[in-house]
């Protein structure tokens, strides 16, 4: 019965690609509640000064700051979590390489990023890259924010990738190597998307922890959500109202991005049940 | 190579020699298999049965000796391998259809990237041997939603697709529920009498007797005996063989 009920659902899932994503699109309700978290974290980045005005008075005057501040966390998790992912294939590749100097190199990355403190790395990019760069290349705190949380968060990306493809049976890869198919085209037909199943979620999940790391960008006096809250706390010496809100706020963009991690463990793990 | 165009020599293996760490799996076995030959490979678990068959398109390196299929050597030429993989195909014990992928897609995969066919070409290729093997109407479901049986017939239609000249199969029955059995058989069976060669490594004394024109039976990593399966079953000549069909035998 669940399984006609499914069969309609991918017959009534339009397009010519059901690949992969299309499985897990036709089960439309995860897809829905990913869609609905993207834009209510938009809409709540765009309009959130607005209700945030109407507050009394150590949030209302200065609600645009809270606004900026958000928005500040949002690219700063957006733009090194994808560099991280990125980073992440790239380097969980490497370790599963059968060249041994490019495996110790990954192995080292991983090793370094993970056994170090992320403040640390922080205030090491910040610090040594105008020392470094020629005078001519200005690289701002966000850039320096940026770069640092992609390489923490790119290292443990590294070890979901590596696991996604673990995960992949080998009777996969035998059976499309039987079938004449390359090594390169056995890893994107076959176990690339394969792996995903297992490494999407793991990655999402690394993402949502970003929203929080990238608090430790106010050291390096980028203006994101925590050093707003510092700041006007600071002016207006109400730290309790002020911190509560700059929580909610955290809450609030946690939830949208653990809301679409769970929607995406949803699909994906329909797929693996489905499998046994 | 011999003239007689039924007696040509398709797959040639001459002292295969293959060990794990120090367990002997494979030891001098030589065997000529000819086209359009159906050959059921039997014996214990373990007697290197399997191995051999995965040594054929080397999901498994041999160690020592030398396999010729259809007059390319297997060795460690990549475009050798590729050659070879084109020309045998594969079913495996546990199906292994790409799970991500409809049955549709499974089927049509490989004629694609590596027979480079576009892709209506290989789908409409793909449902005239889905409808083959009877599950023309299954073609947009995924493998998870079909029963073993169902799953073991697509691999056998996603084999047949690139067009081999050489099937193994390698116990494709013995991850299957009885009642789903017969369904796979009555596949192979039919594959059988098409005049495709076919490497058979299977518990099914039945189908060996009814179904193959020669009989291998494997022990301890040599071939024991290479028969017709009518000698084998009514006067086999080791006692190894003979204490494996009386253990077999109430089974069929």
């Amino acid at each position: 019965m669940k399984i006609n009920k499914l069969d309609t659902g991918l017959r009534r899932c339009n397009g010519l690609d059901r690949r992969f994503l299309g499985m897990n699109w036709s089960r439309q309700h995860p897809g829905w509640m990913m869609f609905g978290a993207m834009v209510g974290l938009l809409l709540f980045l765009w309009g959130m000064a607005i209700p945030l005005s109407l507050a009394p008075a150590p949030i209302g005057p200065v609600a645009h700051l809270f606004a900026e501040g958000a928005r500040a966390t949002v690219m700063l998790t957006l733009i090194a979590g994808s560099i991280g992912v990125v980073l992440g294939v790239l380097a969980g590749l490497g370790k599963l390489s059968s060249f041994l100097p490019l495996r110790w190199l990954c192995d080292f990355y991983v090793w370094l990023m993970r056994g170090t403190p992320l403040l640390l790395q922080i205030l090491f990019v910040w610090l040594t890259l105008p020392q470094i760069l020629p005078d001519s290349i200005q690289v701002s705190d966000f850039a320096c924010a940026a770069i640092a949380l992609a390489l923490n968060v790119g290292a443990y990306n590294t070890e979901c990738v590596r696991a996604g493809i673990l995960a992949v049976p080998q009777g996969q890869v035998e059976a499309a190597r039987a079938l004449g198919l390359s090594p390169f085209q056995t890893f994107m037909d076959v176990v690339l998307p394969q792996s995903m199943r297992v490494a999407l979620p793991a990655l999402a999940n690394n993402m949502a922890s970003l929203v929080k790391d990238s608090s430790l960008a106010y050291a390096i006096s980028v203006v994101e959500l925590t050093m707003v809250g510092y700041r006007v706390q600071a002016e207006s010496y109400q730290p309790i109202p002020v911190f509560l809100t700059i929580a909610a706020i955290y809450l609030i963009l946690t939830t949208a991005f653990t809301t679409l991690t769970a929607a995406l463990e949803n699909q994906l793990d329909v797929g693996r049940k489905r499998q046994e | 190579m011999n003239t007689q165009a039924s007696h040509r020599p398709i797959i040639e293996a001459r002292n295969v020699g293959k060990r794990f760490g120090k367990f002997q799996a494979l030891n001098d076995v030589t065997a000529t298999f000819y086209e359009g030959q159906v050959t059921a490979i039997i014996g214990p678990s373990g007697s290197g049965k399997s191995t051999f068959l995965r040594t054929l398109n080397r999901l498994e390196k041999h160690d020592s000796g030398s396999i010729v299929v259809d007059g390319i050597t297997l060795d460690d030429d990549l475009r050798h391998l590729d050659a070879i993989r084109r020309e045998v195909g594969m079913v495996f014990q546990s199906f292994n259809l790409f799970s991500h992928l409809t049955i549709l897609k499974n089927v049509s995969l490989a004629p694609m990237r590596v027979r480079k066919m576009s892709r209506a070409a290989a789908e409409a290729r793909a449902l005239t041997l889905l409808e083959r093997v009877g599950l023309k109407d299954q073609a947009h479901k995924y493998p998870v939603q079909l029963s073993g049986g169902q799953q073991q017939r697509v691999a056998i239609a996603r084999a047949l697709a690139m067009d081999p000249k050489v099937l193994l199969f390698d116990e494709p029955t013995s991850a299957l529920d009885p009642e789903m059995v017969n369904e796979v058989l009555a596949v192979m069976r039919e594959l059988a009498h098409t005049g495709i060669t076919m490497l058979v490594v299977t518990h099914e004394m039945g189908f060996a007797r009814e179904v193959a024109d020669r009989l291998i039976f494997f022990d301890l990593g040599v071939i024991l005996e290479d028969t017709t399966p009518a000698n084998f079953f009514l006067n086999p000549n080791h006692d190894r063989a003979k204490a494996f069909l009386s253990q077999v035998k109430h089974g069929y």
